[in-house]
């Protein structure tokens, strides 16, 4: 991997542009039998939350054309294991360390953050999921109420001085007001998009394909709904955009980094090739190589009509 | 950059078992080489987003080939089922933890449906191996009966061939003489291996169940695919990953729906 494919978000510096996104990793160990996870720029770990979660029963899976709709619904081992057991994992694997932060009150949040400033020497940004649609309070609800995302905002950036990137959620009318919130809020980045909310139907049994009824839909599918956020916002935004949202190939990557992204992440397509970011890593390379530039310069080139 | 367990595999046999059934021969030395029985591959299947899991049927490791049972249920299978011979196709594999035989004189052998494949791989390992094994196993009819070999107890819901009756109704014609060198390894629908555990505890028998669920990525990260275990935390029980801690589990372990 060549040096042309570093980038910044802000005050935390990329090796690679390609993030692994948070809920299609883990947290590293399992993909780490695939490739070696030095070559990521990032890892964003599976969301967190300061008491162990089982998830959603039943059927958490339904497939849709490009794509799928989960309704895992945050389970996780609690912020308390993961800084035990796998957080030095993540911290050694060379890849920046993203902590995915959940939560289903503002105290939650609170708490999560409080937690995670204890261990900043080995977290490289945390990552505040305001727009998981798979559980009952907090997340979303939080996620699409501007003035919501600002005093949560406001009140974590009083407590840490690590980045802090907010996850939003496209399950909103305008997300040029959710991603200005964030800012006057005092976030340093925006993670656009988290999954949209959809659902499927067993016409024969004319019941949810999924026990939870609705999940979040991921996939190549979602990637122009993305875009189209990343485009928006870059417009109106002083502070980095992550992207995310059904990359599978290096076009994507770069196509996200016109739109005006600085780094992106990417979930779904590794569940179908475990190993894609090491084809797509190689692809960048040759694509800077090819086109003398290095990746960073895209960023935000977008040609409007 | 290398990669691994994520292999190009070749199809190179391929035979109708009945009218909604095939069976897959792939080339690929890696899988062939180190897949134990319950283990399970994810293929690609055409068009369809997600890989299709399938559970290992037989291995020729000299040759470096294996073989699944593809049931035709939906878009995915039907188009796994058109594949012709020569074409290559992403596989991951082997995934999951497959049976554990240790320490077991005897091993019988249960289920019915697809779970007649990674029966058969575990058929074929322990005769191998020298054990003493007794196959049961249990379909709907005469029709649905495939990959049945001379001495296997097999019952069948119409009776129509076999012995009339569930897979139990097999199951109750055994004399088990060692209840605590015997195991038993099960893979079939869920209420059939519900019964069956139910059966083997009354016995006294270890029973280990290959479980299914939905299944995304087959690697462990999506957390999709979770089986409820129990567990002595305040929930009572746990979910684990079909993929990665299963798909076999012990039986006793698991919370039956």
């Amino acid at each position: 991997m060549s040096s042309s494919l570093n980038v910044n978000v802000g005050s935390v510096n990329l090796k690679s542009p390609l993030i692994l996104a948070s809920g299609t990793c883990n947290f590293g160990r399992e993909l780490s039998e695939y490739y070696d996870l030095n070559i990521l720029g990032g890892i964003s770990s599976k969301g967190l939350t300061i008491k162990p979660r089982n998830g959603n029963p039943g059927v958490r899976v339904a497939e849709c054309d490009s794509g799928m709709l989960n309704s895992v619904g945050l389970q996780n081992p609690g912020v308390h294991y993961f800084i035990e057991n796998d957080l030095d994992f993540m911290k050694e694997s060379g890849a920046a360390v993203i902590v995915n932060v959940a939560g289903h009150s503002f105290e939650d949040y609170v708490d999560m953050v409080t937690t995670l400033d204890l261990h900043k020497a080995k977290i490289d940004a945390l990552e505040i999921n305001l727009s998981c649609p798979n559980v009952k309070a907090g997340c979303m609800t939080i996620g699409s109420d501007p003035e919501a995302i600002k005093a949560i905002t406001s009140k974590l950036r009083s407590l840490t001085d690590l980045p802090l990137w907010i996850k939003l959620t496209p399950n909103v009318t305008d997300i040029k007001a959710t991603a200005l919130a964030a800012q006057e809020g005092g976030a340093d980045a925006v993670v656009l998009i988290n999954t949209l909310m959809g659902m499927r139907i067993d016409i024969r049994t004319r019941r949810p394909v999924l026990t939870n009824n609705t999940g979040g839909y991921s996939g190549p599918a979602v990637k122009p709904v993305a875009i189209r956020m990343v485009a928006e916002c870059n417009q109106v935004l002083d502070i980095p955009i992550v992207g995310c949202g059904g990359i599978a190939d290096y076009k994507d990557v770069v196509e996200f980094m016109i739109a005006g992204a600085s780094a992106v992440e990417i979930g779904t397509a590794c569940l179908v090739h475990p190993a894609l970011p090491v084809m797509i890593t190689e692809d960048l390379d040759k694509y800077c190589e090819d086109n003398k530039l290095q990746i960073k310069e895209l960023t935000g080139t977008l040609q409007r009509w | 950059m290398a990669t691994r367990k994520e292999y190009k595999i070749k199809l190179i046999s391929k035979e109708l078992l009945n009218a909604d059934t095939c069976y897959l021969g792939f080339e690929c030395p890696e899988i062939a080489g180190t897949a134990v029985p319950g283990q399970f591959v994810n293929i690609s299947a055409g068009t369809v987003f997600l890989k299709r899991p399938f559970g290992i049927a037989s291995v020729d490791r000299e040759k470096g080939t294996f073989n699944i049972g593809v049931k035709i249920v939906g878009k995915g299978t039907e188009q796994i089922s058109k594949f012709e011979t020569g074409m290559e196709v992403d596989c991951l594999g082997p995934l999951g933890n497959g049976f554990d035989f240790e320490g077991f004189g005897n091993v019988i052998l249960t289920g019915g449906g697809t779970g007649v494949f990674p029966i058969n791989f575990a058929y074929e390992t322990l005769t191998s191996l020298g054990k003493n094994v007794t196959v049961c196993e249990g379909f709907r009819n005469a029709s649905q009966v495939i990959l049945n070999k001379p001495g296997y107890v097999l019952t069948t819901d119409a009776g129509d061939t076999g012995i009339k009756g569930t897979v139990i109704a097999g199951l109750d014609t055994l004399n088990i003489t060692d209840p605590s060198g015997t195991l038993i390894c099960c893979v079939g629908p869920i209420p059939m291996m519900k019964a069956i555990s139910v059966w083997a505890e009354e016995k006294n028998i270890k029973c280990l169940v290959s479980m299914e669920q939905r299944m995304a990525c087959g690697a462990g990260i999506c957390l999709c695919c979770t089986v409820k275990v129990k567990d002595d935390g305040p929930d009572g029980f746990k979910n684990v990953r079909c993929c990665k801690e299963g798909p076999v589990f012990d039986s006793r372990e698991v919370v039956w729906q």
